[in-house]
């Protein structure tokens, strides 16, 4: 295992008919209304399909929501949105609530879910290729994109879309800014986590791998206060994981530090930073075993038994070993009793997130036709809005569970 | 000052003007 992720569930939905009886007058405005409805299942379906790919992704989610905007956007210029965007009712779970659900009955609040659940997509796409063992370059580039993909649509959702919803998110959901935050920062902090794995692979200056772990344990703890005021049953499982990460990434940075040090010939600072760095890690083991016991929403794995982790602790531990048999036969320098501090300012591998821009609006979506839909011929009742309260059925995931890591290599 | 070379946002280089790949490290290794 190259890498581990923990994951939150994805968010569920009821079915979506958009029968638009009467209200869809013409045979244009009613294939409308049957492209939407099978777009959106092939989209759905394409969630839980393991062979799906990021272009299949985008595919599938562009058709959709190319035609979803023709319920958003106006169409002949006389009003400031679409007249379809409150016709239909959408129903969405949260990733952290379980199978309660939300309903509203708006274009954009189905836009926003949508796109939520294709962030997460993403960011459990990336999860399992860098779940495998020696994961290749162009894999790696496949990771470090996806998340960053993650990012950008979290951040567009939140900065563009989800404002413009007339029910504001209550605690704890998906679109509230606590948890949209926390996945914004912890998709950039893991996309940092293969660029470091790279820097280290193609032997990067040691101060480069310092400032970049460092960032990365800032972004990891970041993530983690911003979850600190919501209720504990369901996040604390979510918080431990960026505790962990947070905790491996500060060893990460004070073992490479120690190794600036100890090229600067500082080796009685390079022993601390190493010492502060096994400090750090032993944290983060336990850490991870408070993880495994934790109850809640998300995956389950035993991170402090992989071989990314124990390669951490192997490598402080040999650094260490050197730093002190030098200063037993060069330097013999006091180590100081503070450990030296870290005010790294990462230059390079910081991973922005990728802006994330709608497809157009579908050709099929002309004046003509909006003008068919007649609003005074109101739809039948829908099934999905009779059943306000319906608890949704959770989303079958493909296993995502982690391959058996040997560590051995086939050359 | 010199024409710049490439379009300003160009993934290749970072805010200093070197080479970068697409994780945003250094070309060249600085080791």
């Amino acid at each position: 295992m190259t890498h581990w992720f923990h994951r939150n569930p994805l968010k569920a939905t009821a079915p979506v008919s958009f029968n638009l009886y009467g209200v869809a007058s013409s045979p244009a405005a009613n294939k409308i209304c049957n492209d939407l409805r099978t777009t959106r299942a092939r989209l759905l379906d394409m969630f839980t399909d393991s062979t799906c790919t990021p272009e299949i992704m985008k595919k599938s989610s562009d058709e959709y929501f190319a035609l979803l905007q023709g319920f958003i956007l106006p169409l002949d210029g006389t009003t400031q949105e679409s007249k379809l965007r409150f016709i239909q009712n959408f129903k969405w779970s949260d990733t952290l609530q379980g199978n309660i659900a939300s309903a509203q009955q708006d274009a954009i609040f189905e836009l926003v879910s949508m796109a939520y659940n294709v962030a997460i997509w993403y960011t459990k796409f990336a999860s399992r290729l860098a779940g495998k063992e020696n994961i290749t370059e162009d894999e790696a580039k496949d990771v470090h994109k996806s998340l960053k993909i993650a990012a950008g649509i979290f951040k567009t959702l939140k900065e563009t879309h989800i404002p413009r919803l007339i029910t504001p998110a209550e605690k704890g959901r998906d679109l509230e800014p606590r948890v949209i935050d926390t996945y914004i920062v912890q998709s950039q902090a893991e996309a940092q986590e293969v660029t470091i794995a790279r820097a280290i692979e193609l032997k990067h200056n040691a101060s480069l791998i310092a400032a970049l772990s460092y960032e990365t344990a800032n972004f990891y703890q970041k993530a983690d206060h911003t979850l600190n005021t919501l209720d504990p049953e369901c996040s604390s499982k979510w918080k431990k994981y960026l505790q962990l990460k947070q905790h491996f990434y500060m060893a990460y940075a004070h073992c490479y530090h120690g190794q600036t040090l100890l090229a600067g010939d500082k080796c009685g600072e390079a022993i601390r930073s190493l010492q502060e760095a096994e400090k750090f890690y032993s944290r983060a083991e336990a850490l991870c075993k408070e993880y495994r016991q934790m109850k809640g929403p998300g995956s389950t794995a035993k991170p402090s038994e992989q071989l990314f982790f124990k390669k951490l602790g192997t490598f402080i531990k040999n650094t260490l070993e050197k730093c002190q048999r030098e200063n037993g036969f060069i330097y013999f320098h006091k180590v100081p009793a503070e450990a030296p501090a870290l005010e790294l300012k990462a230059s390079y591998g910081l991973a922005e997130p990728t802006p994330f821009e709608l497809p157009p609006l579908s050709a099929q979506c002309t004046p003509e036709v909006y003008a068919s839909f007649d609003l005074t011929k109101g739809p039948k009742e829908d099934k999905a809005k009779a059943k306000h309260d319906e608890e949704i059925k959770p989303v079958k995931e493909p296993d995502l569970k982690p391959q058996k890591d040997t560590g051995c290599v086939v050359s | 000052p010199a024409i710049p070379e490439g379009v300003p946002g160009d993934r290749t280089t970072n805010r200093d003007g070197v080479l970068v790949d697409e994780f945003g490290l250094p070309q060249i290794p600085a080791t």
